[in-house]
């Protein structure tokens, strides 16, 4: 029998804890667990025949830990062993209907961009297990114990990709009810619901009291069937030993209360033994069974957070998007991904729950430029992305390295987009934009529009999408072409509202396209779409008027309690038409610039004042040409700066902000001399060597050679010496600064060098890091040392200067 | 034990600014307001996490010490063997010693990356801030450790770190099993021996029957006293 046909239509139970059993057999600390199917099978063996006996329907295989990590030379040996002494068990025990669980439990090693380990090779450790496993006949894939949704995704998609098998997924949560990453029960299941697995559920980490309040919402929000698998209590250090004292009696009544809240598979983690499951089934089993049933909830989410689509409109961050933006466009050829990233920070400094990333240009490799940019984005900003592309490779890559579940813009009623989309939406998860056109072309009434609508849900039932996972996008056209255009919109937004029951986006702004002062047109569209119904605006939330349409719109209608968010964000501000309302990049600017009063630029520059340098550049530029002023105010000040910092009066921070500000002003200079901007000294390559990930170092240095007149390519930290001479070559570069902070890691510093020198030795290299002094410089054979970012930029003066 | 989120909000913001270089001089006004305000993200972002063992320690007189795993724990074994003159003299006449490690999560990492796209002054102050927050914070596990070896009549020594003196950095693989750290608290080790998040300690402290004169720590007891710009005055 498949595990499908009982999972969810009746009580199952699982085994309970393998290593706390193994160590009392007498496995060592530091001994692997998994070597024993090997070097111990009987006591693996009589474990698995003890749960059996006990009635656990699902069994775990000993292999929690088996990976290629941990087993370079015989993990196929040890996964097949496994699964063999569970068959072996099963028969002894006569109970060939329970089914043999293939054990995956996390890498032991931190995924990127926290640790060292890629997703791809992530998937490929995971896939490895779950071939040799599925080979060998488990019946199913458990994995569990998983403390980063990330690990589980990759674990996930290794399991569906190698086998056909059931899949489940526990994840072990604090007592908060969060992951060790941040997630949540909700931002979990949203991903693992979207992947598609079988059930899900909380193993380990906590005891089943502690668990009540994560088992309760799990049964709020979870649509598939949830499992449940606590420690033998909370673990409790006495004298140093690890302790875990709740016993079967106690244990098997707290399951009786989480069975009661709507479970459907419970079992035992760490310190429980099968008297822990002889008596959690003898309970359990008496209590009715009630059957998941669909949630209907519209979650996308990021690795920590869920945004619930529906109670509330919510701003989706429209920034990320080379349209009609030529310094985004550029950014995209150069690589420049800061400036991308800088885009989405800013949004939600200014209020998006979500982000758009559209990186297409005709001329870059958009799936390679967009899994750069998500990776990226998704080490920095926690807000949920929404994958916005034409491309379907580009989709793919953007969606299956995403860390939680995305939405993706979009779909049409056309059949070879539906064909192309809704594959990846079954496969990865996701909230689907679906736009209302099709082969037809727009539908210059709301009626056509919900005709198109009906069929993209249709063709979404069809690939397995639900429907809750799906919204419209009304289309906003332009009004300035047809005057109708907003009222057809207006109407389908209702109507599917109404009709559908379903969610709906607008690309906000298109409404005004042509007009002039599009804002005012745009704020009043806003607020109307949201009066009929609107769920998702995607808009530019640094537009000060929309957010007030935004913030008015949910104080209104009783959507921002106690209008909290309204007053957080207008309490003691202007009614400044022109203001704008950005958090100041430097927190104490705002006071600093009250109290200076009319000052100079330069004056604005030694105080680390990047807005009011702006300004102050842009009012210098209306009666100075703008080579006086680079030579006469800004140059001084920074060089100002720069001397404090090297006679001690003045210190890193105010340096960094020194140059922040110097580099505002010069973008403004960049943008008036209409691109000829400031001369560059040189180029110079950036890097922290092979095996360092501190990179703040190289960072600061960066940030002062830039405003010292240095075109920086920064190759980032953890970068492999061919890497870095293979780019100096490439590029003709005749300086590299290297930085290292550990003494371990220097190591790769000396081995940089040494290939430069054999391949480039022409090109210069200056090194620099915690743990750096001039003779380990003079040993490794860099041609300087500098202690500082100051110290950097003299030398690149000395070599480029001269 | 007092919850983590209480205990880093008391980070010295005078420790922050000796991280950040300020030696003798007091930031002005702006900037201990802007230290201030990293400081409250910090706490916002971070998730204080410590988790520590109580084990068996012999050492030989060629300095060789072996940590073992005590008779009474479920599992049993050798956690780790080391040959290291530095932390031979700061465990001196123990016969146990503590395993601790501590984190503040994944939060503080991530606002550093934010600020180096936004914010250089702030990439800085953050790292500065994040590095005196995790010491606070292993202050408090450390007071734990030293009330809980005071009711068995122990005395703790200062706490010592892989990487310090002669410690080799390659232990970080034995505390990462004998701690379980990757389960309980959320923090791995790359393949150079680095640990993530970064703001992460791991450290010995011995206990021993006597109370004994400290032997130099911090500033004073490190290789590099003399010419470190950030020593403590």
């Amino acid at each position: 029998m498949n595990l499908r046909d009982r999972l969810g239509k009746e009580w199952l139970f699982c085994d309970g804890g393998m290593g706390t059993i193994l160590q009392a057999r007498g496995l060592a600390g530091g001994e692997l667990p998994e070597t024993w199917n090997i070097k111990r099978p009987g006591d693996i063996l009589d474990l698995h025949c003890a749960y059996l006996e006990a009635g656990a329907d699902i069994f775990n295989t000993n292999t929690f830990g088996a990976n290629a990590l941990k087993y370079p030379d015989n993990l196929e040996e040890i996964v097949r062993a496994a699964v063999r002494l569970a068959k072996e068990a099963r028969k002894r025990t006569h109970r060939e209907d329970a089914f043999i669980a293939l054990d995956i439990g996390p890498t032991g090693k931190l995924l990127e961009p926290m640790g060292d380990l890629a997703f791809e090779k992530a998937v490929a450790l995971f896939g490895e297990v779950v071939r040799y496993g599925a080979d060998e006949g488990a019946d199913l894939v458990l994995i569990e114990t998983m403390s980063d949704g990330y690990e589980a995704k990759a674990a996930v998609l290794a399991a569906k990709e190698n086998c056909s098998l059931p899949v489940l997924v526990t994840t072990i949560y604090d007592s908060r009810g969060k992951l060790l990453t941040g997630g949540t029960v909700d931002s979990t299941v949203a991903m693992l619901e979207g992947l598609r697995v079988d059930g899900l559920g909380v193993n380990c980490g906590l005891g089943p009291e502690q668990m009540l309040p994560i088992v309760r919402r799990l049964t709020e929000v979870a649509s598939v069937p949830i499992i449940v698998n606590p420690n033998a209590g909370l673990p409790r250090t006495e004298n140093g030993k690890t302790l875990y004292d709740v016993g079967p009696e106690e244990f098997s009544s707290w399951m009786e209360q989480i069975a009661s809240l709507g479970i459907h598979v419970a079992g035992g983690c760490c310190g429980t033994t099968p008297d822990h499951i002889r008596r959690t089934i003898e309970k359990v089993s008496k209590l009715p069974f009630r059957p998941p049933y669909p949630k209907k909830r519209t979650v996308v989410t990021s690795f920590s957070q869920a945004v619930e689509i529906g109670p509330k409109p919510v701003v989706i961050g429209e920034r990320i998007n080379p349209t009609g933006k030529k310094k985004f466009k550029e950014a995209l050829r150069s690589r420049d991904i800061e400036y991308i990233l800088s885009e989405g920070l800013r949004q939600e400094d200014a209020g998006a729950h979500i982000l758009d990333v559209n990186v297409g240009l005709p001329e870059i490799d958009e799936p390679e430029i967009m899994e750069t940019v998500v990776k990226r984005l998704q080490s920095v900003t926690a807000l949920p992305l929404q994958i916005d592309t034409s491309d379907p490779a580009a989709l793919e890559r953007g969606m299956r390295l995403y860390n939680g579940k995305p939405m993706v813009n979009s779909v049409n009623g056309k059949r070879e987009s539906i064909e192309a989309v809704m594959p990846l939406v079954a496969k990865y998860g996701g909230v689907l934009v679906g736009l209302a056109l099709d082969e037809g072309g727009i539908p210059d009434t709301a009626e056509g529009r919900l005709k198109v609508a009906r069929k993209i849900y249709a063709a979404a039932e069809e690939y397995g999408i639900p429907a809750e996972d799906i919204v419209i996008d009304g289309l906003a056209m332009t009004i300035s072409s047809d005057s109708r255009s907003a009222r057809v919109t207006l109407e389908t937004l209702r109507r599917v509202r109404d009709e559908l029951g379903g969610h709906t986006i607008l690309g906000v702004s298109n409404i005004s396209f042509g007009l002039p002062r599009r804002e005012i047109v745009n704020a009043h569209f806003l607020t109307m779409a949201m009066t009929a119904g609107l769920s998702c605006a995607i808009i530019n939330p640094g537009n000060e008027a929309m957010m007030q349409s935004y913030r008015a719109f949910l104080a209104l209608q009783d959507l921002d309690e106690n209008c909290m968010g309204y007053i957080a964000a207008y309490a003691g501000t202007a009614p400044a038409p022109d203001a704008v309302s950005a958090r100041p990049q430097g927190a104490a600017e705002g006071q600093k610039a009250a109290a200076a009063g009319p000052m100079r630029l330069g004056e604005s520059i030694e105080r680390g004042m990047t807005e009011r340098a702006a300004a102050l550049t842009r009012e210098g530029l209306l009666t100075k040409d703008p080579m006086t002023l680079i030579n006469e105010e800004l140059i001084p000040a920074l060089d100002r700066v720069g001397q404090g910092f090297e006679k001690g009066t003045l210190f890193l921070p105010q340096l960094l902000m020194s140059a922040e500000a110097a580099k505002a002003a010069f973008e403004v200079v960049k943008e008036q001399m209409a691109g000829t901007g400031r001369k560059i000294k040189g180029r110079i390559i950036l890097a922290t060597v092979k095996g360092d990930i501190h990179d703040i170092g190289k960072n600061i240095v960066k940030v002062m050679l830039e405003n010292y007149g240095y075109d920086i390519l920064d190759l980032g930290k953890d970068v492999a010496p061919e890497t870095i001479v293979d780019t100096a070559i490439r590029e003709n570069i005749r300086l590299v600064g290297l930085s290292a902070l550990m003494t371990t890691t220097v190591v790769s510093m000396e081995e940089t060098i040494k290939l430069l020198r054999e391949k480039k030795p022409d090109t210069l290299v200056v090194v620099g890091g915690a743990v750096m002094t001039q003779e380990y410089a003079d040993a490794i054979g860099a041609d300087c040392y500098a202690k500082d970012a100051m110290a950097t930029v003299r030398y690149a003066d000395s070599i480029f200067d001269a | 034990m007092r919850e983590g989120k209480d205990v880093i909000r008391e980070t010295d913001s005078r420790e922050v600014a000796r991280y950040l270089g300020y030696h003798k001089v007091k930031p002005d006004p702006a900037m201990e307001e802007e230290i201030a305000l990293c400081l409250e993200d910090l706490c916002r972002a971070a998730e204080p996490r410590a988790v520590w063992r109580r084990c068996a320690l012999e050492q030989k007189e060629d300095g060789l010490l072996t940590v073992k795993a005590l008779p009474e724990d479920p599992s049993s074994g050798i956690l780790m063997e080391t040959a290291s003159r530095s932390l031979s003299r700061n465990l001196r006449g123990c016969s146990l010693v503590c395993l601790m490690a501590a984190t503040l999560g994944p939060g503080p990492d991530l606002l550093v990356r934010r600020a180096q796209i936004l914010n250089a002054g702030r990439m800085v102050i953050y790292q500065a801030a994040g590095a005196a927050m995790i010491e606070t914070w292993c202050d408090e596990i450390n007071e734990e450790i030293r009330r809980e070896a005071q009711a068995a009549g122990l005395f703790c020594r200062p706490r010592f770190s892989p990487g310090y003196g002669d410690l080799p950095l390659s232990l970080q693989r034995n505390f990462m099993s004998a701690l379980q750290m990757k389960k309980e608290i959320g923090v791995g080790l790359t393949d150079s021996l680095l640990m993530t998040p970064t703001k992460s300690v791991t450290a010995f402290i011995g206990l021993g029957q006597e109370k004994t004169a400290c032997p130099r720590e911090g500033c004073e007891g490190c290789s590099q006293a003399g010419s470190c710009s950030f020593a403590r005055s």
